[in-house]
């Protein structure tokens, strides 16, 4: 569902990839984006309409993209297409952060747009050590390499966790990547990687930056 | 009682005032600055946010509330305004304005509505009803859907003129519960007599509806 930029570059590219691909979109002009030797069907309707999705060919279909750009038509669509028509992968895009939730609570896997691209755009113009190294399509989880201060050396990875309230999902050690056991003391040299929940990200970095607390 | 509204334009400013007025606890959800008037209904509680969001329904502690009344003009506002209200909040009961009669499918307990609205549809069926003789109109559709309330108007020369209301073999899951005649309301017993012109009132079951149009031929 939806046939602006994003959904029409999905659409011709599945279809490249050798699967049938169906587009519903409210405006007909929108399928003018589609390239010229695109043979996948083009339905004009409303996504979360039953006989708009009939029509596009729903009822055999093995997954659904929810690209429109309306978040709630988004959530609509792609619980109708789940509930309703029984199809196995449903993927929505969000703009909105605030409705992650909603579709979070909905188990409907979502792409959240702008931390995405924020998150990008951090990476590529802030210097080394303060970016995340990959985030979760729902945008609610990170992982970011973290600078320590020096004084964590020799001390564990618990410590550094609970100071910091990151998990340390894993440490490039000597070029090897090790999954620490929580008693595994900190070495230096050592690129740790943790996981953090959005939002936390600063407080993390900052933390780290700092000395270990004086227990 | 304490009635959250999602929607502060006419519909949803009106249902308020209503209730306000039988002595309820009015809360307005309202997202656009430009309709918070809140002068129009000085006794509710406005409370200007996004009623999609979880954060915003959290803070307005929804789950204080008996009922929510998705009331704005945006179906597919009121479809997930009602689920979350539902299934984050356990609000006892959900009832939602149905905008586009297409989308009348969609407002069921699958998306935590309780009872839906569909203006569009109940003027009809008043048109309807004033309009037909004969056939069966359906003016409302009760218990989530299951039963409605009929209305059927004798013709003058109904075959049933005389005939007492216990000729009717009626269905099983269908009951006549009212005759309204010259402006009486007649409670049916079974030997009353029908006459031309009556006008029969029956709860059915929906799927019931096609052997009683047949029961009032016979």
């Amino acid at each position: 569902m939806g046939c602006g930029r994003v959904g029409s570059g999905l659409a011709v590219g599945l279809e490249r990839l050798g699967h049938e691909v169906a587009v519903v979109d409210r405006e007909p002009h929108a399928f003018r984006r589609l390239t010229a030797d695109f043979h996948g069907r083009q339905v004009v309707g409303i996504g979360f309409d039953r006989t708009v999705l009939v029509e596009a060919g729903i009822e055999g279909a093995g997954a659904f993209a929810a690209v429109s750009s309306g978040d709630n038509s988004n959530i609509i669509a792609a619980r109708v297409a789940r509930e309703n028509f029984g199809v196995q992968r449903v993927v929505a895009r969000i703009y909105d952060p605030k409705r992650a939730a909603v579709f979070e609570r909905l188990g409907i896997p979502t792409v959240a747009t702008v931390p995405w691209t924020t998150d990008r755009f951090l990476r590529m113009l802030l210097p080394d050590g303060a970016s995340t190294a990959w985030r979760d399509p729902s945008g609610t989880v990170a992982v970011l390499q973290l600078p320590l201060h020096e004084d964590w050396v020799g001390r564990s990875v618990r410590n550094l966790e609970a100071a910091t309230g990151a998990r340390v999902a894993f440490i490039v050690r000597f070029g090897r990547g090790v999954l620490p056991d929580g008693k595994n003391l900190l070495q230096a040299d050592d690129q740790v990687y943790a996981a953090a929940v959005s939002g936390t990200v600063t407080a993390v970095t900052a933390a780290a930056a700092e000395p270990p607390p004086v227990s | 009682m304490r009635v959250a509204i999602a929607g502060a334009g006419a519909v949803g400013r009106s249902i308020a005032a209503e209730l306000i007025e039988k002595s309820h606890q009015v809360m307005l959800i309202e997202r656009d600055a430009a309709q918070m008037d809140t002068q129009q209904v000085e006794a509710a509680e406005w409370v200007h946010a996004d009623a999609c969001e979880l954060g915003s329904l959290e803070e307005a502690g929804l789950e204080r509330c008996d009922v929510v009344v998705a009331a704005t003009g945006d179906d597919k506002v009121n479809l997930v305004v009602s689920l979350l209200a539902k299934t984050e909040f356990a609000v006892r009961r959900v009832a939602a304005r149905v905008n586009d009669p297409h989308n009348e499918w969609l407002f069921t307990e699958a998306w935590g509505v309780d009872v839906a609205v569909s203006t569009p549809r109940m003027l009809a069926a008043v048109v309807e009803e004033a309009v037909s003789v004969g056939d069966l109109v359906r003016l409302m559709t009760l218990r989530r859907g299951q039963a409605s309330l009929i209305e059927v108007t004798l013709p003058e020369d109904t075959p049933l003129a005389g005939l007492p209301v216990r000729h009717l073999d009626l269905p099983t899951d269908a009951a006549l519960v009212t005759i309204l005649r010259d402006g009486r309301v007649i409670v049916p017993q079974a030997d009353d007599p029908m006459e031309g012109g009556d006008e029969l009132l029956f709860v059915a079951a929906i799927d019931v509806e096609p052997d009683l149009r047949a029961a009032l031929d016979r």
